[in-house]
Protein backbone atom coordinates (compact mmCIF):
# COMPACT_ATOMS: atom_id res chain seq x y z
CA UNK A 1 0.00 0.00 0.00
CA UNK A 2 3.30 2.40 0.93
CA UNK A 3 4.35 2.17 -2.15
CA UNK A 4 0.90 3.00 -4.34
CA UNK A 5 0.90 5.99 -2.25
CA UNK A 6 4.43 7.00 -2.60
CA UNK A 7 3.25 6.58 -7.12
CA UNK A 8 0.37 8.60 -6.68
CA UNK A 9 2.27 10.93 -5.05
CA UNK A 10 4.50 11.04 -7.48
CA UNK A 11 2.09 11.46 -10.19
CA UNK A 12 0.30 14.40 -8.27
CA UNK A 13 3.54 16.16 -7.66
CA UNK A 14 4.37 16.16 -11.33
CA UNK A 15 1.24 16.77 -12.98
CA UNK A 16 0.93 19.78 -10.18
CA UNK A 17 3.97 21.56 -10.51
CA UNK A 18 4.65 21.17 -14.27
CA UNK A 19 8.17 20.89 -14.87
CA UNK A 20 9.72 21.69 -17.90
CA UNK A 21 12.20 19.08 -19.80
CA UNK A 22 15.08 20.68 -21.41
CA UNK A 23 14.80 19.41 -25.12
CA UNK A 24 18.05 17.43 -25.22
CA UNK A 25 16.34 15.28 -22.52
CA UNK A 26 12.92 14.33 -24.08
CA UNK A 27 13.95 11.78 -26.58
CA UNK A 28 14.70 9.63 -23.57
CA UNK A 29 11.18 9.98 -21.64
CA UNK A 30 9.21 7.19 -22.91
CA UNK A 31 12.09 4.90 -23.25
CA UNK A 32 13.01 5.78 -19.07
CA UNK A 33 9.34 5.57 -18.86
CA UNK A 34 9.01 1.79 -20.25
CA UNK A 35 12.13 0.95 -18.33
CA UNK A 36 10.58 2.21 -15.30
CA UNK A 37 7.47 -0.21 -15.77
CA UNK A 38 9.09 -2.81 -16.38
CA UNK A 39 11.23 -2.56 -13.07
CA UNK A 40 7.94 -1.63 -11.34
CA UNK A 41 6.29 -4.72 -12.99
CA UNK A 42 9.36 -6.87 -11.98
CA UNK A 43 9.17 -5.65 -8.38
CA UNK A 44 5.24 -6.73 -7.85
CA UNK A 45 6.21 -10.11 -9.19
CA UNK A 46 8.69 -10.47 -7.15
CA UNK A 47 6.79 -9.40 -3.62
CA UNK A 48 3.82 -12.02 -5.34
CA UNK A 49 6.56 -14.96 -5.56
CA UNK A 50 8.00 -13.73 -1.94
CA UNK A 51 11.27 -12.98 -3.29
CA UNK A 52 11.62 -8.57 -2.98
CA UNK A 53 14.33 -7.25 -2.02
CA UNK A 54 14.02 -3.27 -2.27
CA UNK A 55 18.04 -2.94 -2.85
CA UNK A 56 17.57 -4.91 -6.28
CA UNK A 57 14.71 -2.74 -7.11
CA UNK A 58 16.06 0.39 -6.89
CA UNK A 59 19.39 -0.89 -8.80
CA UNK A 60 17.24 -2.72 -11.49
CA UNK A 61 15.25 0.31 -11.97
CA UNK A 62 18.39 2.39 -11.96
CA UNK A 63 20.22 0.20 -14.46
CA UNK A 64 17.20 -0.39 -16.47
CA UNK A 65 16.74 3.30 -16.91
CA UNK A 66 19.81 3.91 -17.56
CA UNK A 67 21.06 1.42 -19.91
CA UNK A 68 18.29 2.36 -22.01
CA UNK A 69 18.64 5.62 -22.07
CA UNK A 70 22.25 4.94 -23.35
CA UNK A 71 21.16 2.49 -25.89
CA UNK A 72 18.85 5.48 -27.29
CA UNK A 73 21.57 7.66 -26.80
CA UNK A 74 24.04 5.48 -28.13
CA UNK A 75 21.62 5.21 -31.27
CA UNK A 76 21.09 8.57 -31.53
CA UNK A 77 24.55 8.90 -32.58
CA UNK A 78 25.30 6.56 -34.69
CA UNK A 79 22.16 7.48 -36.82
CA UNK A 80 19.56 4.42 -35.61
CA UNK A 81 18.13 5.97 -32.61
CA UNK A 82 14.72 5.04 -33.66
CA UNK A 83 15.36 1.36 -34.55
CA UNK A 84 17.33 0.85 -31.15
CA UNK A 85 14.38 3.14 -29.33
CA UNK A 86 12.31 0.22 -30.82
CA UNK A 87 14.54 -2.95 -30.00
CA UNK A 88 14.22 -1.43 -26.35
CA UNK A 89 10.90 -0.94 -26.24
CA UNK A 90 9.87 -4.90 -27.61
CA UNK A 91 12.10 -6.15 -25.28
CA UNK A 92 10.89 -4.19 -22.09
CA UNK A 93 7.33 -4.77 -23.68
CA UNK A 94 7.79 -8.34 -23.76
CA UNK A 95 9.64 -8.74 -19.68
CA UNK A 96 6.10 -6.40 -19.18
CA UNK A 97 3.47 -8.79 -20.59
CA UNK A 98 5.17 -11.52 -18.90
CA UNK A 99 5.56 -10.61 -15.41
CA UNK A 100 1.67 -8.91 -15.99
CA UNK A 101 1.05 -12.79 -16.49
CA UNK A 102 2.45 -14.11 -13.89
CA UNK A 103 1.02 -11.37 -11.42
CA UNK A 104 -2.02 -12.59 -13.11
CA UNK A 105 -1.55 -15.80 -11.99
CA UNK A 106 -0.79 -14.76 -8.93
CA UNK A 107 -4.02 -12.53 -8.15
CA UNK A 108 -6.83 -14.43 -9.67
CA UNK A 109 -5.18 -18.16 -10.13
CA UNK A 110 -5.80 -17.79 -14.00
CA UNK B 1 24.82 -11.73 -10.76
CA UNK B 2 25.57 -15.03 -11.30
CA UNK B 3 23.69 -17.02 -13.91
CA UNK B 4 21.23 -19.55 -13.20
CA UNK B 5 20.34 -22.11 -15.57
CA UNK B 6 16.99 -22.03 -16.47
CA UNK B 7 15.87 -25.24 -16.19
CA UNK B 8 18.41 -26.69 -13.97
CA UNK B 9 20.42 -28.12 -16.62
CA UNK B 10 24.49 -28.28 -16.33
CA UNK B 11 25.71 -25.98 -19.44
CA UNK B 12 27.50 -28.80 -21.23
CA UNK B 13 24.22 -29.94 -22.32
CA UNK B 14 23.52 -28.14 -25.24
CA UNK B 15 19.94 -27.10 -25.26
CA UNK B 16 18.26 -27.93 -29.30
CA UNK B 17 17.48 -23.83 -28.51
CA UNK B 18 20.89 -22.77 -27.42
CA UNK B 19 21.50 -20.19 -30.47
CA UNK B 20 18.05 -18.82 -29.23
CA UNK B 21 19.49 -18.27 -25.58
CA UNK B 22 18.87 -14.39 -26.03
CA UNK B 23 14.96 -14.82 -27.27
CA UNK B 24 14.76 -18.29 -24.37
CA UNK B 25 16.04 -15.87 -21.50
CA UNK B 26 13.93 -13.05 -22.25
CA UNK B 27 10.40 -15.25 -22.87
CA UNK B 28 11.12 -17.61 -19.69
CA UNK B 29 12.69 -15.06 -17.42
CA UNK B 30 11.44 -12.18 -17.15
CA UNK B 31 12.09 -11.61 -13.82
CA UNK B 32 15.15 -9.92 -12.98
CA UNK B 33 17.49 -13.29 -11.84
CA UNK B 34 19.18 -11.01 -9.41
CA UNK B 35 15.92 -10.84 -7.48
CA UNK B 36 16.47 -15.05 -6.85
CA UNK B 37 19.79 -14.22 -5.65
CA UNK B 38 19.45 -11.98 -3.71
CA UNK B 39 16.81 -13.89 -2.01
CA UNK B 40 18.90 -17.32 -1.85
CA UNK B 41 21.77 -15.27 0.21
CA UNK B 42 19.25 -13.93 2.61
CA UNK B 43 18.20 -17.68 2.75
CA UNK B 44 21.67 -18.67 3.95
CA UNK B 45 22.06 -16.18 5.94
CA UNK B 46 19.05 -17.35 8.20
CA UNK B 47 16.88 -14.33 6.70
CA UNK B 48 13.42 -14.29 5.65
CA UNK B 49 14.25 -14.59 1.30
CA UNK B 50 11.60 -11.41 0.81
CA UNK B 51 12.46 -7.70 2.20
CA UNK B 52 9.80 -5.33 3.43
CA UNK B 53 8.32 -3.86 0.90
CA UNK B 54 7.25 -0.71 2.75
CA UNK B 55 10.64 0.73 3.41
CA UNK B 56 11.82 4.67 3.03
CA UNK B 57 13.69 3.03 -0.41
CA UNK B 58 10.97 1.69 -2.15
CA UNK B 59 8.98 5.12 -1.06
CA UNK B 60 11.31 7.09 -2.79
CA UNK B 61 11.38 4.96 -5.75
CA UNK B 62 7.95 4.65 -6.34
CA UNK B 63 7.96 8.55 -5.79
CA UNK B 64 10.19 9.22 -8.71
CA UNK B 65 8.39 6.63 -10.76
CA UNK B 66 5.45 8.86 -10.54
CA UNK B 67 7.12 11.79 -10.95
CA UNK B 68 8.44 10.10 -14.20
CA UNK B 69 5.08 9.16 -15.67
CA UNK B 70 3.60 12.66 -14.95
CA UNK B 71 6.05 14.89 -16.30
CA UNK B 72 6.90 12.06 -19.25
CA UNK B 73 3.45 12.62 -20.23
CA UNK B 74 2.96 16.38 -19.51
CA UNK B 75 6.21 16.61 -21.49
CA UNK B 76 5.53 14.59 -24.53
CA UNK B 77 2.14 15.35 -24.68
CA UNK B 78 1.24 17.13 -27.91
CA UNK B 79 0.53 20.94 -26.88
CA UNK B 80 -2.57 22.92 -28.92
CA UNK B 81 -0.30 24.38 -30.89
CA UNK B 82 -0.92 28.25 -32.25
CA UNK B 83 -2.74 27.07 -35.41
CA UNK B 84 -5.19 24.99 -33.96
CA UNK B 85 -6.25 27.77 -31.56
CA UNK B 86 -7.07 30.07 -34.50
CA UNK B 87 -8.54 27.16 -36.40
CA UNK B 88 -10.36 26.83 -33.60
CA UNK B 89 -11.55 30.52 -33.41
CA UNK B 90 -12.09 30.55 -37.34
CA UNK B 91 -14.78 27.67 -37.14
CA UNK B 92 -16.14 29.60 -34.44
CA UNK B 93 -16.22 33.37 -36.61
CA UNK B 94 -18.01 30.88 -39.50
CA UNK B 95 -20.67 29.37 -37.70
CA UNK B 96 -21.53 32.64 -35.77
CA UNK B 97 -21.84 34.25 -39.66
CA UNK B 98 -24.22 31.29 -40.73
CA UNK B 99 -26.38 32.07 -37.53
CA UNK B 100 -26.14 35.85 -38.28
CA UNK B 101 -26.63 34.87 -42.33
CA UNK B 102 -30.04 32.42 -41.58
CA UNK B 103 -31.33 34.69 -39.55
CA UNK B 104 -30.84 37.36 -42.26
CA UNK B 105 -32.52 35.26 -44.79
CA UNK B 106 -35.35 34.49 -42.50
CA UNK B 107 -35.93 38.34 -42.05
CA UNK B 108 -35.44 39.01 -45.91
CA UNK B 109 -37.77 36.35 -46.53
CA UNK B 110 -40.64 38.00 -44.03
CA UNK B 111 -40.19 41.31 -45.61
CA UNK B 112 -40.02 40.20 -49.65
CA UNK B 113 -43.44 38.60 -48.27
CA UNK B 114 -45.02 42.00 -47.11
CA UNK B 115 -43.36 43.79 -50.01
CA UNK B 116 -45.64 41.39 -52.38
CA UNK B 117 -48.78 41.67 -50.54
CA UNK B 118 -47.90 45.26 -50.38
CA UNK B 119 -47.80 45.19 -54.12
CA UNK B 120 -50.86 43.29 -54.66
CA UNK B 121 -52.89 45.62 -52.36
CA UNK B 122 -51.70 48.85 -54.38
CA UNK B 123 -52.65 46.87 -57.44
CA UNK B 124 -55.90 45.70 -55.83
CA UNK B 125 -56.45 49.41 -55.39
CA UNK B 126 -55.33 50.32 -58.95
CA UNK B 127 -58.37 48.33 -60.21
CA UNK B 128 -56.32 45.87 -62.29
CA UNK B 129 -56.60 42.38 -60.49
CA UNK B 130 -56.04 40.12 -63.05
CA UNK B 131 -52.15 40.85 -63.02
CA UNK B 132 -52.02 39.57 -59.94
CA UNK B 133 -52.42 36.01 -61.04
CA UNK B 134 -49.89 36.79 -63.43
CA UNK B 135 -46.98 38.02 -61.42
CA UNK B 136 -48.11 35.11 -59.21
CA UNK B 137 -47.00 32.52 -62.15
CA UNK B 138 -43.90 35.07 -62.76
CA UNK B 139 -42.91 34.22 -59.38
CA UNK B 140 -43.19 30.77 -59.21
CA UNK B 141 -41.08 30.72 -62.12
CA UNK B 142 -38.67 32.62 -61.11
CA UNK B 143 -38.12 30.92 -57.89
CA UNK B 144 -39.16 33.79 -55.73
CA UNK B 145 -41.57 31.95 -53.78
CA UNK B 146 -41.36 29.09 -51.80
CA UNK B 147 -43.35 26.29 -53.09
CA UNK B 148 -45.14 23.07 -51.84
CA UNK B 149 -46.66 20.13 -53.80
CA UNK B 150 -45.50 16.40 -54.98
CA UNK B 151 -42.20 14.97 -55.80
CA UNK B 152 -39.60 13.34 -55.74
CA UNK B 153 -36.76 13.54 -53.22
CA UNK B 154 -33.12 12.51 -54.57
CA UNK B 155 -30.34 11.53 -52.18
CA UNK B 156 -27.33 11.39 -53.50
CA UNK B 157 -23.87 11.15 -50.94
CA UNK B 158 -20.32 10.24 -51.06
CA UNK B 159 -19.04 6.68 -51.25
CA UNK B 160 -18.39 4.77 -47.57
CA UNK B 161 -14.47 5.03 -48.22
CA UNK B 162 -14.83 8.41 -48.76
CA UNK B 163 -16.02 8.99 -45.23
CA UNK B 164 -13.05 9.16 -42.95
CA UNK B 165 -12.20 12.41 -43.77
CA UNK B 166 -15.60 13.59 -45.06
CA UNK B 167 -15.15 16.19 -42.05
CA UNK B 168 -15.56 19.56 -43.53
CA UNK B 169 -12.44 20.70 -41.68
CA UNK B 170 -10.73 17.77 -43.61
CA UNK B 171 -11.38 18.35 -47.17
CA UNK B 172 -8.10 18.32 -49.39
CA UNK B 173 -7.51 21.25 -50.65
CA UNK B 174 -7.16 20.15 -54.36
CA UNK B 175 -6.89 16.86 -56.59
CA UNK B 176 -9.81 14.69 -57.56
CA UNK B 177 -10.87 11.84 -55.06
CA UNK B 178 -12.71 9.13 -56.06
CA UNK B 179 -16.21 8.38 -54.09
CA UNK B 180 -16.84 11.83 -53.77
CA UNK B 181 -20.02 13.88 -55.57
CA UNK B 182 -18.76 16.43 -57.50
CA UNK B 183 -20.75 19.76 -58.83
CA UNK B 184 -20.60 18.24 -61.98
CA UNK B 185 -22.35 15.20 -61.20
CA UNK B 186 -24.51 17.55 -59.51
CA UNK B 187 -25.28 19.73 -62.53
CA UNK B 188 -26.21 16.38 -64.68
CA UNK B 189 -28.49 15.14 -62.03
CA UNK B 190 -30.44 18.43 -61.55
CA UNK B 191 -30.25 19.34 -65.50
CA UNK B 192 -31.68 15.47 -65.59
CA UNK B 193 -34.84 16.43 -63.33
CA UNK B 194 -35.90 19.37 -65.06
CA UNK B 195 -35.53 17.29 -68.29
CA UNK B 196 -37.83 15.22 -66.47
CA UNK B 197 -40.10 17.83 -66.00
CA UNK B 198 -39.55 19.00 -62.42
CA UNK B 199 -41.03 22.63 -61.37
CA UNK B 200 -38.70 23.82 -58.77
CA UNK B 201 -35.47 22.16 -57.30
CA UNK B 202 -34.31 22.78 -54.51
CA UNK B 203 -30.49 21.12 -53.28
CA UNK B 204 -30.11 20.97 -49.24
CA UNK B 205 -32.66 23.73 -48.69
CA UNK B 206 -31.43 25.91 -51.64
CA UNK B 207 -33.96 26.99 -54.16
CA UNK B 208 -32.14 26.56 -57.60
CA UNK B 209 -33.09 29.53 -59.88
CA UNK B 210 -32.57 30.55 -63.19
CA UNK B 211 -29.52 32.03 -62.55
CA UNK B 212 -28.02 29.80 -59.62
CA UNK B 213 -25.11 28.17 -60.40
CA UNK B 214 -23.81 24.73 -59.09
CA UNK B 215 -20.33 24.81 -58.61
CA UNK B 216 -17.16 23.85 -56.90
CA UNK B 217 -14.33 25.46 -55.22
CA UNK B 218 -11.73 23.62 -53.69
CA UNK B 219 -13.24 19.98 -52.86
CA UNK B 220 -16.92 21.74 -51.58
CA UNK B 221 -19.69 22.08 -53.73
CA UNK B 222 -21.33 25.75 -53.92
CA UNK B 223 -25.24 25.99 -54.92
CA UNK B 224 -26.01 29.77 -55.48
CA UNK B 225 -22.73 30.85 -53.66
CA UNK B 226 -23.50 28.78 -50.60
CA UNK B 227 -21.16 25.60 -49.71
CA UNK B 228 -22.99 22.54 -49.55
CA UNK B 229 -22.11 19.23 -47.11
CA UNK B 230 -23.39 16.16 -47.87
CA UNK B 231 -25.42 14.74 -48.17
CA UNK B 232 -26.71 16.21 -50.73
CA UNK B 233 -30.88 16.59 -51.09
CA UNK B 234 -32.06 17.43 -53.59
CA UNK B 235 -35.88 18.03 -53.75
CA UNK B 236 -37.83 18.00 -57.22
CA UNK B 237 -41.14 19.26 -56.94
CA UNK B 238 -43.80 17.79 -60.13
CA UNK B 239 -45.34 14.74 -60.78
CA UNK B 240 -43.54 12.10 -58.96
CA UNK B 241 -44.17 9.17 -60.91
CA UNK B 242 -43.87 10.58 -64.53
CA UNK B 243 -40.65 12.03 -63.05
CA UNK B 244 -38.87 8.98 -62.17
CA UNK B 245 -40.29 7.49 -65.10
CA UNK B 246 -38.68 9.52 -67.71
CA UNK B 247 -35.45 10.43 -65.50
CA UNK B 248 -34.08 6.98 -64.43
CA UNK B 249 -33.86 5.99 -67.85
CA UNK B 250 -32.57 9.19 -69.49
CA UNK B 251 -28.99 10.30 -69.68
CA UNK B 252 -28.77 11.72 -66.09
CA UNK B 253 -30.49 8.45 -64.54
CA UNK B 254 -28.39 6.13 -66.23
CA UNK B 255 -25.06 8.42 -64.91
CA UNK B 256 -26.14 8.32 -62.06
CA UNK B 257 -26.04 4.69 -61.91
CA UNK B 258 -22.64 4.54 -63.70
CA UNK B 259 -21.72 6.65 -60.55
CA UNK B 260 -22.96 3.81 -58.27
CA UNK B 261 -21.85 0.53 -59.40
CA UNK B 262 -18.21 2.47 -60.70
CA UNK B 263 -17.38 4.71 -57.82
CA UNK B 264 -19.86 3.13 -55.32
CA UNK B 265 -21.48 6.57 -54.81
CA UNK B 266 -24.46 6.33 -53.16
CA UNK B 267 -27.88 7.65 -54.21
CA UNK B 268 -31.63 6.57 -53.52
CA UNK B 269 -34.79 8.14 -54.79
CA UNK B 270 -37.80 8.79 -53.19
CA UNK B 271 -41.13 9.84 -53.91
CA UNK B 272 -43.67 12.10 -51.79
CA UNK B 273 -47.01 14.22 -51.50
CA UNK B 274 -45.60 16.55 -49.43
CA UNK B 275 -42.41 18.13 -50.40
CA UNK B 276 -41.49 22.17 -49.62
CA UNK B 277 -38.70 24.20 -51.63
CA UNK B 278 -38.23 27.43 -50.18
CA UNK B 279 -38.23 30.83 -52.34
CA UNK B 280 -34.96 32.16 -53.31
CA UNK B 281 -34.51 34.65 -50.48
CA UNK B 282 -31.75 36.25 -53.06
CA UNK B 283 -34.41 37.27 -55.41
CA UNK B 284 -34.59 40.66 -56.55
CA UNK B 285 -36.29 42.90 -59.09
CA UNK B 286 -33.68 43.43 -62.11
CA UNK B 287 -35.79 44.55 -64.78
CA UNK B 288 -39.17 46.00 -65.37
CA UNK B 289 -41.36 47.45 -68.57
CA UNK B 290 -44.44 49.08 -68.88
CA UNK B 291 -47.22 46.74 -70.10
CA UNK B 292 -48.86 47.62 -73.60
CA UNK B 293 -52.17 49.66 -72.49
CA UNK B 294 -51.09 49.87 -69.02
CA UNK B 295 -53.54 50.84 -66.36
CA UNK B 296 -53.32 54.37 -65.36
CA UNK B 297 -50.69 54.86 -63.41
CA UNK B 298 -50.57 51.40 -61.41
CA UNK B 299 -47.40 49.83 -61.62
CA UNK B 300 -46.27 47.76 -64.36
CA UNK B 301 -44.78 45.19 -62.30
CA UNK B 302 -44.55 42.63 -64.73
CA UNK B 303 -41.29 41.79 -64.88
CA UNK B 304 -38.47 39.30 -64.31
CA UNK B 305 -37.06 38.05 -60.86
CA UNK B 306 -33.83 37.18 -61.37
CA UNK B 307 -31.43 35.96 -58.24
CA UNK B 308 -28.21 38.06 -57.42
CA UNK B 309 -26.21 35.67 -59.30
CA UNK B 310 -26.90 37.11 -62.32
CA UNK B 311 -23.93 37.72 -64.75
CA UNK B 312 -21.37 35.72 -62.84
CA UNK B 313 -20.59 33.62 -66.27
CA UNK B 314 -19.07 31.01 -63.80
CA UNK B 315 -18.53 27.62 -65.80
CA UNK B 316 -21.53 24.95 -64.87
CA UNK B 317 -24.25 27.55 -64.12
CA UNK B 318 -27.49 25.07 -64.58
CA UNK B 319 -30.37 27.30 -65.63
CA UNK B 320 -34.18 26.44 -64.83
CA UNK B 321 -36.53 26.84 -67.25
CA UNK B 322 -38.44 30.44 -66.86
CA UNK B 323 -41.88 28.93 -67.77
CA UNK B 324 -43.62 27.14 -64.22
CA UNK B 325 -45.98 25.40 -66.53
CA UNK B 326 -45.87 21.61 -65.93
CA UNK B 327 -45.88 19.53 -69.03
CA UNK B 328 -43.84 22.38 -70.98
CA UNK B 329 -41.20 21.00 -72.81
CA UNK B 330 -38.06 19.98 -71.05
CA UNK B 331 -35.18 22.45 -70.77
CA UNK B 332 -32.24 20.35 -70.13
CA UNK B 333 -29.22 22.66 -70.59
CA UNK B 334 -26.10 22.02 -71.57
CA UNK B 335 -23.64 22.39 -68.99
CA UNK B 336 -19.53 22.83 -69.36
CA UNK B 337 -17.07 22.49 -66.67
Amino acid sequence: MIPVLGLLAGLAIGLVIDPSVPVWLQPYLPIAVIAALDAVFGAVRAVLDGIFNDKVFVVSFLSNVIVAAFIVFLGDQLGVGAQLSTGVVVVLGVRIFSNVASIRRHLFKA
Amino acid sequence: MDERPADGRTPQERRPDASMTLLTSMLERPLDPSYQAAADRRRAAGETPATSSRTVLVFVMMLLTGLLFAIGAQALRPKPTAAATVRDELVSRIETLQTHSTAQEATLAALSKQVRDLEDLSLQQSGSDDLTAQIKQLEVGAAAVPLRGSGLTLTIDDAASADADANAGNRPSGGFQQGRVTSGDLQIVVNGLWGAGAEAIAINGHRLSSTAAIRFAGQAIIVDFRPLSRPYVITALGDPQGMQQIFEPSFAGVYLDQLRQEYQIRSSIATSDDLTVPGDTSAKLDHAKPLSGTVGSAPSLTSTQTGSGSGTGSEGATSAPSSPASGSTPNPQETTQ
